[in-house]
């Protein structure tokens, strides 16, 4: 054999280290050993904090706004707010934490930190420092597989705000999944007010699997509520059930308008998810699945598919609705 | 702690895989889905051999210390096995050397003056004086040789001592010196798990009269394997035997054991897992490819055999061969077992440079027979790594050549009776006493340096089980005249081989890859 075989022979499978992949059957088995945690709080130092903000108003805030459209609406009930508060807010794209960062007022977009998943943004190294110094993120155990000791419960004490997305994950479809209790145990131990946020059209900007928004500055909007505080002797669920139902009614805003969206919801027509349940951001209760498609009702309006909640819609019906373009302003190219 | 032995399963992360194939090696690209098994990483050595060694020899299991078996005036027949032992040859001190000096010591300490060294050799070739100073150093060489460090002669009557015969009629005729002597030392290397325990005296110093008990055909077909000592009937003879030399003499048995550091440093990539070669290995692996390949076959031949392996002693264990030997067996296992899960259609086996009858000599076509479809072939327990009927596949290129001062009757052997039949039992009925009883041969067994006449024809025995048990027999890379001399195929590449094997075990057959040596033995569940 000549020795350019020879040699093309022993390269096989090897990267230009020489190392060869293992084989599936050779890899040594490794004991479970505890994960240590990926260190955070250098990205809350002094330094770290005014590096990030200047990442935020010369890199990031840029970037998003010039690739989608955002509207940010009810950050004036954040006025009269003062100490640390627990951002809430349904989660639906990685473009999320960037326009609600991108939309606080500056006091508080230096002073919150974001819980984010720990088996995903803090896996590898290099995703970890660049989630922590972006965005002030620290790790959360969202499966509590590994009993990590979450970080949120000593950054309130520190002064901080967090921006936690209760549903644990992006949505698959758009739809708002069940809220998980920490952040609503959070609140109510700590005595701290919880501001839900409302995040529309942000699905169909850029949803799971794309790095990029879509392209024609898809319109987002971003809906402060008015803070919730825990009232004496309420309990953990109760808040729950409180903040997934404010963060419903924010988001029904988009489709029935403010006072249409406060008035669903004092009639207690608002779908919030729950239990197993996801339901369509902005759903109402008995929709009527003629009346939507005859455009009659105001959440027909933009509820073309009729997509409202429960289990038995398809999946297809889901993505569909929740990719609705929002409002009905297309992009001008020409003058009128 | 070393890995312990494991069985990879081929898939597209695997590079290709090494061969020994005679004199060299190569890669090979196995079919996705076949089984390799890969015995455990070499055991770490023990520190200060001298002081287990000393340690074994004053702690004997099941008699007492050494020093108090000694005494003055008495004969003392020191025992120790021969070049066949270990492979490749260790490296200097050979540990039989560093055990016989202890021993001496402690016999000169107590008086003893009548102190014989024999090699035991059976009806192997003599070693030379050069090979037997290596085996017990320059001290015991200058102090003994010629008069009292000798080899085993087996055909030299007067010095033998027939003791009797065993319940089963099996002759035992041993070397008469150490039958007579007051106390046997035997200084054994168990490599592989078929040496050492009630082997050592019955057939290191045995004559033929007394092996062809067990070396023939009937008892290695039930020898399942030989190298599982409770299933096999050569064993089990060596126990009957070995009971009626105790009934005669003493033997104190010091038993050794090796770990799996077959080749020196320079070829450390031999010893390593493929995927776990680092650039130097990959680099000495394609110089040291290339210059084997361009060296003159006489060089190649000279330099593959002065490799002497850094053999680290994995345990030393002396006192009553009935209670030493499982210990050793249970070290050999540590080092060597490897689970495997079920039989396959197709066995494949890379064949070194090296069997236990050419150390220092040429591998012919009947030792590749018995290296392959003896030694190889039966590195199992329980069952063979192949199925009833399967195919074996041997990497070795099988050359026609012959040391004709070490193995005269192997030239007449091939030559003239495989032409005739390749029939173990046939050869065994029709030729074997001829050749056995051969004067001419029996003259340069006893004064040159050749293997006994008979030796051909238990090499071919050696094989018998594994030519019952399988459907066929491929040589990759063998030479066409001398493997169809011997009844096998021979092949190209591996991919010619199973297609041969496609009439035998069909197109998609299970393959297992004993990786061998470092030495694996495979245990089949």
């Amino acid at each position: 054999m000549s020795i350019r075989r020879e040699v093309k022979l022993l390269r096989h499978g090897r990267d230009w280290r020489g190392r060869s992949t293992v084989p599936k059957s050779a890899q040594p088995h490794e004991l479970e050993h505890e994960e240590r945690e990926f260190p955070t709080a250098w990205a809350r130092t002094r330094t770290a904090v005014r590096a990030r903000a200047g990442l935020r108003r010369t890199l990031l805030k840029p970037v998003v706004w010039s690739q989608t459209t955002p509207v940010v609406e009810g950050t004036e009930y954040l006025d009269g707010v003062r100490g640390p508060v627990v951002f809430v807010a349904n989660h639906t794209s990685h473009l999320d934490t960037p326009l609600i960062l991108g939309s606080l007022p500056e006091r508080f977009a230096d002073r919150v930190a974001v819980g984010a998943a720990s088996d995903y943004f803090f896996d590898v190294r290099w995703r970890a420092t660049l989630t922590a110094i972006f965005f002030n993120a620290f790790p959360v155990e969202r499966y509590g597989s590994r009993r990590l000791r979450s970080l949120a419960l000593d950054l309130v004490d520190e002064g901080w705000s967090l921006l936690l997305y209760p549903e644990g994950t992006r949505s698959e479809d758009g739809w708002m999944n069940p809220f998980k209790l920490g952040a609503s145990a959070l609140c109510v131990t700590k005595g701290i007010p919880c501001v839900p946020i409302a995040l529309r059209g942000s699905y169909a900007a850029m949803p799971r699997g794309r790095n990029w928004p879509q392209p024609g500055k898809p319109r987002v909007t971003v809906r402060y509520g008015r803070p919730l505080v825990p009232e004496e002797g309420e309990d953990v669920r109760a808040f729950r059930v409180r903040m997934a139902k404010a963060v419903s009614q924010l988001a029904a805003e988009e489709d029935l308008g403010w006072y249409g969206a406060l008035r669903a919801a004092a009639d207690d027509r608002l779908e919030v998810p729950g239990g197993a349940r996801s339901v369509r951001p902005g759903a109402l209760a008995r929709e009527e699945p003629t009346a939507e498609r005859a455009g009659e009702s105001k959440a027909g309006k933009n509820g073309k598919t009729g997509a409202g909640a429960g289990e038995q819609v398809a999946h297809w019906r889901r993505i569909w609705s929740s990719t609705e373009p929002l409002g009905e302003k297309r992009r001008k190219v020409w003058r009128d | 702690m070393s890995r312990p032995g494991f069985v990879l399963d081929v898939d597209e992360r695997t590079p290709p895989l090494l061969m020994h194939q005679g004199e060299g090696f190569r890669l090979e690209r196995l079919p996705l889905g076949a089984k390799v098994i890969y015995p455990p990483d070499s055991l770490p050595g023990i520190r200060n051999v001298d002081a287990a060694i000393k340690h074994a020899l004053l702690n004997p299991h099941g008699t007492e210390p050494l020093p108090e078996l000694l005494t003055p005036g008495m004969r003392l027949t020191i025992v120790f096995d021969d070049l066949s032992l270990p492979l490749p040859p260790m490296q200097t001190p050979d540990v039989r050397q560093r055990i016989i000096e202890q021993v001496l010591e402690m016999a000169a300490a107590k008086g003893v003056d009548d102190v014989e060294l024999i090699a035991g050799n059976a009806l192997h070739r003599r070693m030379t004086p050069a090979e037997l100073r290596r085996t017990v150093g320059d001290r015991v060489f200058q102090a003994f040789f010629p008069d009292h460090l000798k080899n085993h002669d087996a055909e030299d009557h007067d010095n033998l001592l027939h003791m009797g015969k065993t319940k089963h009629g099996e002759d035992v005729e041993i070397n008469r010196r150490a039958a007579e002597s007051d106390l046997i030392v035997y200084v054994n290397i168990t490599l592989t798990a078929m040496s050492g325990g009630a082997k050592s005296v019955s057939v290191g110093l045995a004559s033929y009269k007394s092996l062809k008990h067990h070396h023939n055909v009937h008892t290695l077909r039930h020898s399942n394997s030989f190298n599982d000592p409770p299933n096999s009937a050569m064993h089990h003879s060596y126990e009957r035997m070995k009971g009626l030399i105790d009934e005669h003499v003493k033997v104190f048995t010091i038993e050794t054991t090796l770990n799996n550091e077959t080749f020196p440093s320079s070829m450390g990539f031999l010893n390593k897992r493929e995927w776990e070669w680092n650039v130097r290995d990959q680099a000495s692996y394609v110089a040291v490819k290339r210059a084997n390949e361009l060296l003159p076959a006489k060089t190649r031949r000279r330099i593959w055999q002065s490799t002497a392996a850094p053999y680290g002693v994995t345990g030393v264990h002396a006192g009553l061969q009935s209670e030493v030997h499982p210990i050793t067996l249970s070290n050999v296992h540590r080092q060597q077992l490897t689970e495997v899960n079920g039989q396959s259609d197709v066995a494949i086996y890379g064949l070194p440079y090296i069997c236990p009858y050419n150390v220092n000599s040429v591998m012919n076509p009947i030792l590749v027979m018995s290296l392959g479809l003896g030694y190889f072939f039966n590195l199992y327990k329980n069952k063979p790594i192949v199925r009833q009927g399967g195919v074996a596949i041997f990497y070795h290129p099988v050359p026609n050549e012959f040391h004709p001062v070490h193995h005269p009757s192997y030239i007449d052997f091939f030559e003239e009776i495989l032409t005739e039949s390749t029939d173990p039992v046939l050869l065994e009925t029709k030729y074997e006493e001829q050749f056995a009883t051969d004067p001419w041969y029996i003259q340069l067994y006893r004064n040159s340096y050749a293997y006994h006449g008979v030796h051909p024809f238990y090499m071919w025995y050696w094989g018998a089980h594994a030519l019952e048990h399988l459907g066929d027999v491929i040589f990759v890379g063998g030479n066409r005249k001398t493997t169809a001399r011997m009844g096998f195929r021979s092949a190209t590449t591996l991919a010619d081989a199973l297609e041969m094997a496609k009439d035998t075990v069909g197109s998609s057959p299970s393959i297992t890859y004993q990786h061998a040596p470092p030495l694996t033995l495979a245990d089949v569940r």
